[in-house]
């Protein structure tokens, strides 16, 4: 148990991953899909994060003067995770487009009943 | 300078679908696009040529000594299948100069050429790139572009599909960089050779953490490449993609993932370590059923592009077969299926859609007697067919008797019985075609002699393409002598 | 000039190619095919006196994909068998096609088939003779459907399916024995030798798949059944696929892989000759009783080639050499036997109309040189001396009996009981049956077709008064190989 509380940070992200991917899967409604997609990213973004902080050290900003190197905490984590959100944003943006689609063709947003429906009829 | 032809390659594609965007004119559009991928292609035959001479050509970029910096790692078989994929990128490009027009609403014709160059970037960056972090997004822009080709044609199933296979595809990229913050929290390393230095010799320390990577990385990537049962959404999405997009998405798109795949399995960790897991035998057997039921699902359909799309289920059930053995030589055949099945699976797809639209329909019972209509177009379907048989020399042989080979060597001689069946499976989904095509006095009759022949232009790039399949089942020794590392 | 060995198997497939799509009208097209399979001929008489041990690389991609051709004497015989048969099957299918339209492709794929078969006898290892193999079943199988009806399209599929299954079979035994030995080689007496005390039941496993795998186009019981089905073809393909091309490259195949891969030591060692033995006997019983049932006569043919396939496979799971001599023999005889019989029902069908059994009364009036050639090779086919198939059948007893297996001859002695009783009766239908009163215009078929039905029905008579320098050929490999 004292693992789950000490790496709180990692156990908080994981369950969060969770969360998230349970959304994703269980969730019918489409919306719901990609606010599970989000939850399930920021999961990653947290537990990345988690990983290049340490307690009681500054961002790799030098203030003033320079405090050696042992006194900041990893920048490439963040950096990454900047690239993350914005992969994330551009996903998300992509797939609400994409539904708004969806709803002006099949008038629901309910992606079991749309895959229900037979393609293109008409065509 | 040799050195920078990778770079150069993305940074050409990327550049130029920026530049198209800049004109109105189609026809300018055209010959940028095909101009770009045609200066790809000759760098990278020059980018084989200088790698086949040497062990690794390795890249950094934005700092040298690659601790921070993007790495890019080309040996061999990278060389190699760049050369292949901008081969058929740009036959496929040829091929769409004349026939997206059919398919694809007037106003987005532009789009696909610019959304093509980005898709053949990223594909090369994920193949190139030595830093994890650097795949994931190159895998991100490559699924963000293919969902972009499908839905081109903005039809209701097309978007519908399209749907389906963005969230597929985002639920395995976030499971990829789930594994990939596993990764970097247990080594501090994003670069892969890095990874590997720190992990060989510590990976018994963290076995579980090694399992939970391992799990990440296949189910991630296995769904992006439609392994076996996390492929629902390929179906959907590579029969209703236009054409040309269909061809680009089975023949390239789902390989880069299983090669991503390979990359993580064998160079990050090695061959030694990922035998010692369960995942190799589960790899394993996703192959088997892959193979098995992709070809089952084949049979089972009556639309001629379905059924080729279940056909590259059945495909990939091969490559990821041939990583779960597990060694040296499983991978070269992976590799080299890789580019046997890209060139085949193209030309298969650019001649369903010429049925397509010549017949008016997607049906395969509606293309009975299509033999003596278009012969030479069934011709090079029927060289096709007989490579995903099993004909000799022809790559689909070659594959499957490298992988029984393998079998033995391993130890697993009732594997075999599998690779038999999935290619005795092939015949009865293929032959018909050919045979109702070709024969059958009810099948032919009231059809008139080569009456909806196709300008030799247009099948012009099919025949590269057949021709390229027969080049590499002809040198498939050398090749697979080449993957061998 | 090794380049020669390939000449007899490119010539027919490129004229077929270009009978195929240069579209020639009747006569011109009919000269290419006569002049096509005689200049043949001539080519394989060529190899056969001139050529010796030579060998012809195709392609070499590796050691496994090494693709050669090495003619000896065994592929010289059955070459001379193809292609001399390959002329009669011209000259009579050019009547019996008549004019029709789309013939050119008919004739197309009968000149690949004849290369292809050539391929198999020519092969110099097994992956090469496995490439032809499967070739010849895509090249034959337009001809099997050459009618497009309903039944042939689905016969067709029968024997595809049938033909690939036999294919993967033999491709797994082909990957199994690869692994062990690295050779493929046709080599008298066996590549394998004394590896086979390392795994032998993974030999009994490779002889079983190969002998079963090669067995379908032999029409091996229990996988016989697509050869029935397939006399939808017009009567020379099934002549062809009967006498020559088909099963008998089946036959020509399994006996290379019985005693030239695998060799005959290894295959008494692992002990796998019991179980085909069983196979075997159960096919030359099984297809002369079936054969008694038919009414139809091109079907009662098809069963009378099961049974005979299963005399010549006899040679191929007893190891003597007597025996050996006799199965050969009777692959030869009975090609030209059982051509000559598909011959004469086709000129019947042909020109009468009359396909069963009961329709043909008295027909030997009317038709009474082809009722003669009926007559005389169905006297073969039973084994009445002199006749040639005394001569094999009787070589095939002594090997039986050499190997102290009293089974075999009493087996062979009942089912040429049973080819007498469904071949006597044709005969007799024919020129005893039906009003002997009714006076009936002699009709004979055109010269195209009854000069090869006289001339092979000549043939075999003169191979049976004179088997002896062939008797002598074929004992000069078997003491090779024995």
């Amino acid at each position: 148990m004292d693992v789950f509380i000490t790496n709180y940070y990692e156990t908080g992200a994981v369950i969060l991953f969770g969360i998230g991917f349970a959304t994703l899967m269980l969730h019918r409604n489409l919306i719901k899909k990609i606010i599970g997609l989000n939850i399930m990213d920021t999961a990653v973004f947290l537990f990345f994060i988690a990983k290049g902080y340490i307690f009681g050290k500054d961002a790799p900003i030098i203030v003033d003067k320079f405090k050696g190197v042992d006194s900041y905490v990893n920048p490439v984590p963040s950096a990454l995770m900047l690239t993350g959100i914005v992969v994330a944003v551009t996903t998300t943006a992509f797939a609400l487009a994409l539904t708004i689609k969806l709803y002006q063709h099949y008038g629901t947003v309910d992606l079991e009943d749309i895959l229900k429906m037979r393609g293109d009829q008409n065509d | 300078m040799t050195n920078y032809i990778p770079i150069i390659n993305i940074l050409i594609l990327i550049l130029f679908s920026f530049v198209m965007m800049l004109f109105k004119d189609k026809k300018k559009i055209k010959y940028i696009s095909i101009g770009s991928n045609l200066v790809v292609f000759l760098l990278s035959i020059f980018l084989m040529v200088y790698s086949i001479s040497r062990e690794v050509i390795t890249l950094s970029i934005g700092n040298p000594n690659n601790l921070l910096g993007i790495e890019f790692y080309i040996g061999k078989s990278e060389s190699v299948v760049t050369l292949v994929f901008t081969f058929v990128m740009l036959m496929i490009l040829w091929f769409s100069n004349f026939a997206l027009e059919k398919e694809v609403p007037e106003n987005r014709i532009s789009f696909f050429y610019v959304l093509i160059n980005i898709l053949l970037a990223s594909l090369l960056g994920v193949i190139y790139s030595n830093d994890l972090f650097n795949s994931y997004v190159f895998i991100e822009v490559s699924t963000l572009s293919a969902c972009g080709i499908i839905i081109l044609k903005d039809k209701k199933e097309n978007i519908k599909a399209t749907v389906k296979y963005l969230i597929m595809s985002t639920i395995g990229s976030g499971l990829v960089l789930m594994a990939i913050a596993y990764i970097y929290s247990i080594t501090g390393h994003l670069n892969i050779s890095l990874i590997h230095e720190t992990i060989v010799g510590n990976y018994q320390y963290h076995e579980n953490a090694v399992l939970i990577i391992l799990g990440l990385f296949t189910i991630g990537l296995g769904i992006k490449s439609a392994v076996f049962p996390l492929h629902s959404w390929l179906p959907d999405a590579h029969s209703s993609a236009p054409t040309p997009a269909s061809a680009a998405l089975s023949a390239l798109v789902i390989k880069v993932y299983v090669f991503m795949l390979m990359k993580v399995l064998f160079r990050m960790f090695n061959y030694e370590i990922v035998n010692s897991f369960i995942i190799m035998d589960i790899i394993l057997l996703l192959g088997s059923m892959g193979m098995i039921f992709g070809s089952i699902m084949a049979i089972m359909q009556k639309e001629l592009k379905r059924m080729v799309a279940y056909s590259s289920v059945a495909q990939m059930g091969y490559i990821v077969f041939g990583i779960g053995l597990g060694t040296v030589t499983g991978t070269a055949i992976a590799i080299y299926h890789i580019i046997g099945h890209a060139v085949t699976k193209s030309s298969l797809f650019l001649i369903s859609g010429l049925f397509i639209e010549k017949t008016g329909s997607k049906k395969i019972e509606d293309l009975k007697g299509i033999g003596r209509e278009m012969p030479l177009t069934l011709g090079l379907f029927t060289l096709g067919a007989f490579s995903m048989v099993g004909i000799p020399i022809l790559p689909g042989f070659i594959s499957k008797w490298y992988l029984s080979l393998t079998c033995i060597e391993v130890g697993r001689v009732p594997l075999i019985l599998i690779i038999l069946a999935s290619s005795l499976l092939n015949v009865l989904y293929y032959f018909p075609i050919v045979i109702n095509g070709y024969f059958g006095n009810d099948n032919l009759d009231g059809k008139v002699y080569n009456s909806k022949k196709v300008e030799f232009i247009r099948i012009l790039p099919i025949v590269l393409l057949v021709l390229a399949m027969m080049i590499i089942g002809g040198i498939s020794f050398n090749l697979i002598e080449l993957f061998n590392i | 000039m090794n380049f020669a060995v390939l000449l007899p198997i490119l010539i027919p497939i490129i004229s077929g190619f270009i009978v195929g799509l240069s579209k020639p009208a009747y006569n011109r097209r009919n000269t290419i095919v006569i002049s096509t399979t005689i200049i043949n001929l001539f080519l394989v008489v060529y190899i056969v006196l001139f050529k010796t041990n030579t060998l012809f690389h195709m392609v070499k991609i590796n050691e496994l994909l090494n693709l050669y051709l090495m003619p000896d004497n065994i592929g010289k015989t059955f070459a001379i068998l193809v292609s001399a048969l390959w002329i009669f099957t011209t000259f009579y299918s050019i009547d019996y096609m008549g004019k029709g339209d789309g013939l050119n492709k008919f004739f197309m794929f009968y000149l690949i088939t004849e290369g292809v078969t050539l391929g198999i006898a020519f092969s110099g290892n097994l992956i090469t003779l496995y490439l032809f193999y499967e070739l010849l079943t895509l090249s034959t199988f337009p001809l099997v459907i050459e009618k497009g009806s309903e039944e042939a399209l689905r016969a067709g599929k029968k024997y595809l399916i049938y033909s690939f299954f036999g294919a993967t079979m033999v491709l797994f035994g082909i990957i199994l024995l690869f692994s062990q030995t690295q050779n493929l080689s046709f080599v008298p007496g066996g590549v394998v030798g004394i590896l086979v005390y390392d795994n032998k039941n993974l030999y009994l496993m490779v002889y079983l798949l190969l002998f079963l795998g090669f067995g379908v186009k032999a029409a091996l019981v229990p996988f016989h059944s697509w050869l029935p089905s397939a006399m939808v073809a017009p009567t020379p393909v099934s002549a062809l696929l009967h006498a020559v091309a088909v099963v008998k490259s089946g036959i020509f195949a399994l006996g290379r892989m019985t005693y030239f891969v695998l060799g005959w030591r290894v295959i008494d060692f692992t002990g796998g000759n019991r179980y085909t033995l069983i196979l075997v006997l159960l096919t030359i019983l099984m297809g002369s009783f079936l054969a008694i049932h038919q009414e139809n006569l091109k079907r009662r043919l098809a069963y009378s080639t099961i049974s005979q396939l299963g005399y010549v496979m006899l040679a191929l799971v007893i190891f003597e050499d007597s025996a050996y001599v006799g199965g050969f023999l009777h692959m030869l005889f009975h090609a030209t036997v059982k051509i000559t019989l598909f011959f004469c029902v086709g000129a019947i069908m042909h020109y009468e109309k009359k396909t069963e059994l009961s329709e043909i009364a008295g027909i030997g009036k009317r038709m009474p040189k082809t009722m003669i050639s009926f007559s005389v090779a169905s006297f073969c086919l039973i084994g009445i001396p002199p006749t040639n198939g005394f001569v094999s059948k009787w070589f095939l007893a002594i090997g039986g009996l050499d190997q102290g297996n009293y089974l075999i001859p009493i087996i062979l002695l009942l089912s040429a009981f049973f080819t007498a009783a469904y071949l006597i009766p044709v005969i007799s239908t024919a020129f005893f049956k039906g009003d002997p009163s009714k006076e009936v215009e002699v009709s004979e078929p055109k010269n195209f077709m009854l000069v090869p039905i006289i001339l092979l029905a000549a043939i075999n008579i003169i191979l049976g008064f004179f088997p002896n320098w062939l008797i002598n050929t074929i004992q000069a490999t078997a003491n090779k190989l024995f």
